[in-house]
């Protein structure tokens, strides 16, 4: 099974993500609380055109490359 | 003159050579070689061990778990999801399990093993491993996009080496 996801057309850092992801996932609930609570993360942007800002755009959600 | 001025340079330059020769890297079975690793496991958020002197670090390598001890050869090793065994210097042992990363041999028995997640054993729940392995087996033979079922795969071989991991 080793490199499955390297045959699947993965990054490693792709594969790093969700086992991070996993695992956090599997921990005991006062482990689990603190461990996801860290993993949260937010982007947003927006443009700014002549002194005006712009659509805000979430990015958090965004699918990741 | 300018056969001997060579003989004379040639001299000069054997030297050092025959001397390295005459006296070769001596490693018997005497010497005091230390026979601790300083071994560092650190997560983006945590430093668990800081170079801390342990006896030996069972670590899974992408190419198969290999143990490490002193004056272990330089090297790198990419690390997939597994379990990493730190034999302490008073003989007890501390699983972790990790996500997968890198871990370096450094000259000088140091190793570096660099994660994303790493917890102990302990920490984790056996019914939420099952859970989650029960619903990433469901997407894997599912029919989803093609990325949906790679990265579940990817879970379900995580999940199943962490699910052996703590029945053992």
């Amino acid at each position: 099974m080793a490199f499955a996801w390297k045959q699947a057309g993965m990054s490693y850092n792709k594969y790093l993500s969700i086992a991070a992801q996993a695992i956090r996932k599997s921990l005991k609930e006062q482990a689990r609380a603190t461990a996801e609570r860290r993993s949260q993360m937010e982007l947003k942007y927006s443009r700014w055109e002549n002194g005006k800002q712009g659509e805000v755009k979430f990015l958090g959600t965004a699918p990741q490359a | 003159m300018q056969s001997l001025r060579f003989l004379r340079t040639a001299a000069l330059r054997a030297k050092p050579l025959s001397s390295t020769i005459r006296a070769p890297m001596r490693r018997g079975y005497a010497d005091a070689v230390p026979d601790k690793i300083k071994l560092s496991l650190t997560l983006p958020h945590q430093a668990i061990y800081k170079a801390t002197d342990v006896t030996q670090v069972n670590i899974p390598a992408e190419s198969g778990v290999m143990g490490v001890l002193a004056n272990h050869v330089p090297s790198i090793e990419q690390l997939k999801a597994g379990v990493v065994d730190i034999i302490e210097e008073g003989g007890s042992s501390k699983q972790f399990f990790v996500s997968g990363g890198f871990a370096i041999v450094q000259p000088g028995s140091k190793l570096s093993i660099n994660a994303v997640e790493a917890f102990p054993l302990e920490e984790f729940s056996l019914d939420a491993v099952k859970h989650q392995l029960a619903e990433a087996n469901k997407i894997a033979s599912g029919s989803g996009s093609e990325q949906d079922i790679a990265e579940a795969k990817v879970e379900v071989e995580v999940l199943e080496t962490l699910q052996a991991a703590l029945k053992a």
